[in-house]
């Protein structure tokens, strides 16, 4: 392995490194060594996302999962010292994800819901063990030397998950609605116009 | 790692009351946990305890009068001298106890440790003797030898719970209780509809043994090329046991009453048992909301085939029938959160427990008497099994779209949960005071029965 690591001191009850986690917010990140042919696959994978149309789908729907990104790295960039100069000799691949609730539910998902996705994204990096069953595939991920802790990471609504920030901006919506036609609607028509808010927008509340 | 072989659960070494609810037929268990002096004192106490243990063999001589179960904490392995790199090989969670574990169980505040009953959470209880007893004269018999035997040995009863079954088998809140279990392949694999992994096409099937019991494939070797088994203690502790989670539970039944028919003024012409109802997600007698949305089956039996047959995700997907924030649809979530449970199926436990103190009259006031559920359960990891019901299903509600919501029925770490019961017009249940209080726990692990001998025996 080349990897390049930052040392991770101590964890959270999670497995996760302290400086991964800002609120509701986790950051998980996994940095992995890729094969000869996956210099060839992955640049064809990131451009034709149609080879995976139900992994994307699935990934949408899976609301605490904030985003999932996966891009390839050939060489690491000098900031000048005291970096040290890192010269990698095989590409990698540079995963990062934030994600709300608990980090073995996060990789549950991949496991029992993203399977082949996984196995596309991964595939080519050494020592994959394949997403399922999800206990190698989780030991894969916490390995130290492919786990990187965020120097800077930052959440703008560190006590809200994803869900709760969708809910509210639905429930903005309609509010903001009701309050523009309220002035021309009689009190019974409010009444009936707001219970009906309330029906519409009653998984928000 | 240990592969697969053979799946047949040796019912002659695993402790009977694991695969069998003793409560359905008991009307008394009571749990007394032991500090043990010497390390060999307590060795020689335990050989004679295995030779009572009740073992997961059908009864061949109907129901005997009662059963002896053993169970032990970290701090108990460590009082009876096992080496470290044999404790090292238990799990994390245990080890560091229910009490270690207690901000991460949202066990702060009114639940903390430190107000816990005591001789819990501290490191005093080492050994769990569960006696279940059919009646009276039987369990004065059984405890009356236990206590003789933990003196004679120069140990010491540190708790010792008294809990019984109330009238109608209910418990303290009026519910009848303890129907969905999961269904366990080679024990009760007829319970499948309903108890089991849900499948496509609305099949389920029953859950790998490994789930529950120690030493065999779990969910995870039904899917590995390699047939790897679950992590677990070193042989021969490793084989046919579990571990256990105990919680008592202080229930406030006048708040509940009061705040449920209070409420109940604003809701459905006043329907205070179907507000009930939609706080737990089943009727009184137990019916679910979900196939019963509005009126209780008049007839249910809960161990009726098919009686817990139902999902979420189709017939009530916005939970209309039966509320998204539940009490039962939180704990066992079955397919509400989608996929077809495939997020949910590996956080299941089988459930035991046992009401303490006597019911509070209807209509009485609080009489500040302890009542409450002693919460039993069986999981081969704790921090998958109940750590994640607990944290990530009952404390907090994001995963169902509920917010930062705790269980209504639990209340959460913080004072003053809600619920919003959705319906054609919502109806919120505003913020009260919890119900329910812990008063403290311990985890436990629960050998085979060779296991507990091993124990026992151990080199010191």
């Amino acid at each position: 392995m080349t990897a390049v690591t930052t040392p991770v001191l101590s964890e959270t009850g999670t497995g996760t490194p302290p400086g991964n986690v800002d609120g509701q917010a986790i950051a998980i990140t996994v940095f992995s060594t890729v094969k000869r042919w996956g210099r060839a696959w992955l640049p064809v994978l990131f451009l034709e996302p149609k080879l995976l149309p139900q992994t994307l789908g699935t990934l949408e729907k899976l609301s605490f999962i904030h985003f999932a990104r996966w891009s390839m790295v050939t060489e690491l960039a000098w900031n000048g010292a005291p970096q040290p100069k890192t010269r990698l000799r095989r590409p990698h691949l540079y995963f990062e994800s934030n994600f709300n609730g608990g980090w073995e539910e996060y990789i549950d998902a991949f496991s029992y819901v993203l399977r082949e996705g996984m196995a596309a994204f991964w595939g080519s990096s050494y020592g994959f063990p394949g997403a399922v069953p999800p206990g190698p595939f989780k030991d894969y991920i916490k390995t130290s030397d492919r786990r990187l802790e965020a120097s800077h990471f930052y959440s703008a609504y560190a006590d809200s998950t994803v869900t709760i920030v969708k809910q509210a901006l639905e429930l903005d919506g309609l509010v903001a609605d009701l309050r523009e036609r309220a002035a021309e609607l009689s009190p019974e028509q409010f009444k009936a116009e707001f219970s009906a808010l309330l029906a519409k927008g009653q998984r928000c509340l | 790692m240990t592969t697969a072989t053979a799946t047949t659960l040796d019912l002659a070494d695993i402790q009977g009351d694991i695969l069998r609810a003793y409560g359905n037929a008991y009307a008394s268990t009571t749990y007394v946990f032991v500090r043990i002096g010497d390390a060999t004192a307590g060795g020689a106490w335990l050989a004679g305890l295995a030779d009572q243990i009740t073992n997961a063999e059908p009864w061949a001589d109907g129901k005997p009068g009662s059963h002896l179960n053993v169970a032990l904490t970290c701090a108990g392995l460590t009082a009876l001298g096992l080496p470290d790199d044999v404790i090292g090989s238990f799990s994390a969670e245990f080890r560091a106890g229910m009490a270690g574990r207690a901000e991460r169980l949202g066990d702060i505040g009114r639940n903390a440790p430190d107000r816990w009953d005591d001789g819990l959470g501290t490191g005093a209880a080492h050994v769990l003797v569960t006696v279940n007893a059919l009646d009276e004269p039987h369990l004065g018999r059984a405890l009356a030898d236990l206590r003789a035997e933990v003196a004679r040995h120069g140990h010491e009863i540190v708790v010792e719970q008294a809990a019984h079954t109330l009238p109608g088998s209910r418990e303290h809140f009026g519910f009848a209780d303890g129907f969905a279990q999961p269904a366990i392949e080679g024990a009760t694999d007829d319970r499948a509809a309903g108890g089991g992994v849900p499948l496509r096409g609305g099949r389920w099937r029953p859950f790998a043994p490994g789930e529950f019991i120690l030493g065999y494939p779990d969910e995870d070797t039904t899917l590995d090329p390699e047939r790897r088994l679950p992590s677990a203690p070193t042989d021969p502790l490793g084989r046919n046991g579990t571990y256990m989670v105990w919680r008592k539970l202080h229930q406030d039944v006048a708040a509940f009453r009061d705040t449920i028919s209070t409420a109940a003024r604003h809701f459905e012409d006043g329907d205070e048992a179907k507000l009930r109802a939609k706080v737990v997600g089943r009727w009184e007698n137990g019916s679910p909301l979900v196939t019963h949305p509005d009126a209780p089956a008049t007839d249910f039996d809960g161990a009726a085939a098919g009686a817990n047959d139902f999902r979420y995700h189709g017939p009530d997907q916005h939970g209309a029938k039966c509320p998204i924030g539940a009490h039962v649809r939180r704990s066992n979530p079955r397919d509400s959160i989608g996929w077809e449970g495939r997020l949910t199926y590996r956080h299941r436990i089988i459930r035991r427990g046992m009401p303490y103190g006597d019911p509070l009259p209807v209509g009485a006031a609080d009489d500040g008497e302890e009542r409450g559920l002693v919460f039993a359960c069986f999981n081969a990891s704790i921090s998958r099994q109940f750590e994640a019901i607990q944290v990530q299903w009952l404390n907090d509600g994001n995963v169902f779209g509920l917010g930062h919501d705790a269980d209504f029925l639990m209340g959460g770490i913080a004072e003053g949960g809600s619920m919003v019961v959705q319906g054609e017009c919502p109806f919120y249940l505003g913020p009260q005071k919890p119900f329910v209080t812990v008063r403290g726990g311990e985890y436990l692990f629960v050998p085979g029965i060779a296991a507990l001998r091993a124990i026992a025996t151990w080199p010191r």
